[in-house]
């Protein structure tokens, strides 16, 4: 293997602590509900933190500590701003328009699939596999193994990079 | 569950009257402050380490070792405030103190029907009776730690036996702390002793 090479590691060569740290990463999305304050930003602020503590450690860690990161950015700012709007509107006395209820609609089924995804990421890092959410996984691949990323002809199924990276 | 705080033979007089009428800004704020900040991660690591074990039937090594870490700050800066021990604590998690040692093995395998029935009724089996005792356990702890104040003002040294009492209050309810936060699946004793 090349100096300039990343070998992406295979789950018998990752630690079990290695492999509850990535998977910890996953779960930051209840942190909200660890401190009985249920609003989606502290779920962030954890995440941040999270990976802030972990970016140190194993790549195998960073790389799932920052992918639970940047995939709750965007459903967080949806629910920010759907809690706000509704707030406003509940002030004010505002009526709900139909905007309104496509975008709540829009929030129920963002929130659903993040949830979805974090559980299937949760499941395989835990296994100490690599899962790729769509668009996260690419940028956070390229961030910790990028082009230099090789993998080898193993006889077991192998971590690979995303499909066309 | 090991928790020691080394007993001094000589204490120091000048030491104990400026924790006692300074203590409070150059010791307490300090250390309350960043706890009160560890303090919420340590909540929301409790809350993570709830559903890891639930699904996996061990206690991640990580939050093991953060909440260790943070039980010694917490630990060694309450050792402190109530004078068993003098100087100054160290701050953060890597903080250390060779006077205060507590040492918990971090478990194989946690039981999950234990980790739900703590989790609901932890308050009722564990938080009444214990809280029961533990709340005159402290009533006196405090009598104590006002009488051995004066002792060292004047003699410098802590009578032994309230030093062991002091200890093995904090013992209990570090116990109680740890069984609730699914560190051990062992019920805690209704003992001081270690």
């Amino acid at each position: 293997m090349r100096n300039s090479e990343i070998k992406i590691p295979q789950p018998d060569e990752i630690s079990s602590r290695e492999k509850e740290d990535a998977m910890g990463a996953y779960l930051m999305m209840f942190a909200a509900w660890g401190i009985g304050f249920p609003l989606p930003i502290f779920n962030l602020i954890a995440a941040v933190i999270y990976f802030y503590i972990n970016k140190k450690n194993s790549r195998f860690v960073s790389f799932h500590s920052l992918q639970s990161l940047l995939s709750q950015v965007p459903v967080t700012l949806i629910n920010v701003g759907l809690i706000v709007w509704l707030i406003r509107n509940l002030f004010t006395d505002l009526t709900f328009s139909s905007a309104f209820f496509i975008c709540l609609v829009f929030m129920v089924l963002s929130n659903i699939l993040y949830i979805l995804f974090s559980v299937i990421a949760l499941v395989r890092a835990r296994k100490g596999r690599f899962f790729y959410m769509p668009f996260f996984g690419r940028v956070t691949f390229g961030r910790y193994y990028g082009p230099r990323a090789v993998s080898f002809s193993r006889p077991v199924e192998e971590n690979r990079p995303p499909e066309g990276f | 569950m090991k928790l020691e705080i080394t007993h001094q033979d000589r204490y120091s007089r000048g030491e104990l009257l400026l924790r006692t009428f300074l203590g409070g800004i150059y010791i307490a704020i300090p250390h309350y402050f960043l706890i009160f900040f560890v303090s919420i991660w340590s909540g929301i690591l409790l809350f993570v380490t709830f559903w890891v074990i639930l699904f996996t039937g061990k206690y991640p090594e990580s939050i093991f070792e953060f909440q260790i870490k943070f039980m010694k700050w917490y630990l060694r800066l309450n050792a402190v405030i109530s004078n068993l021990i003098d100087g100054y604590p160290a701050f953060g998690l890597k903080g250390t103190n060779e006077k205060v040692l507590l040492e918990v093995e971090r478990p194989e395998r946690v039981s999950r029907g234990l980790l739900l029935l703590r989790a609901f009724f932890g308050w009722a089996y564990v938080g009444v009776p214990h809280g029961f005792c533990i709340y005159f356990l402290e009533i006196a702890s405090g009598v104590i730690v006002f009488l051995a104040w004066w002792v060292v003002l004047f003699t410098g040294e802590y009578p032994e036996k309230w030093h062991a009492f002091n200890v093995g209050v904090m013992r209990w309810s570090t116990r109680v702390s740890l069984y609730l936060g699914y560190f051990t699946d062992d019920y805690p004793p209704f003992s001081l002793k270690a």
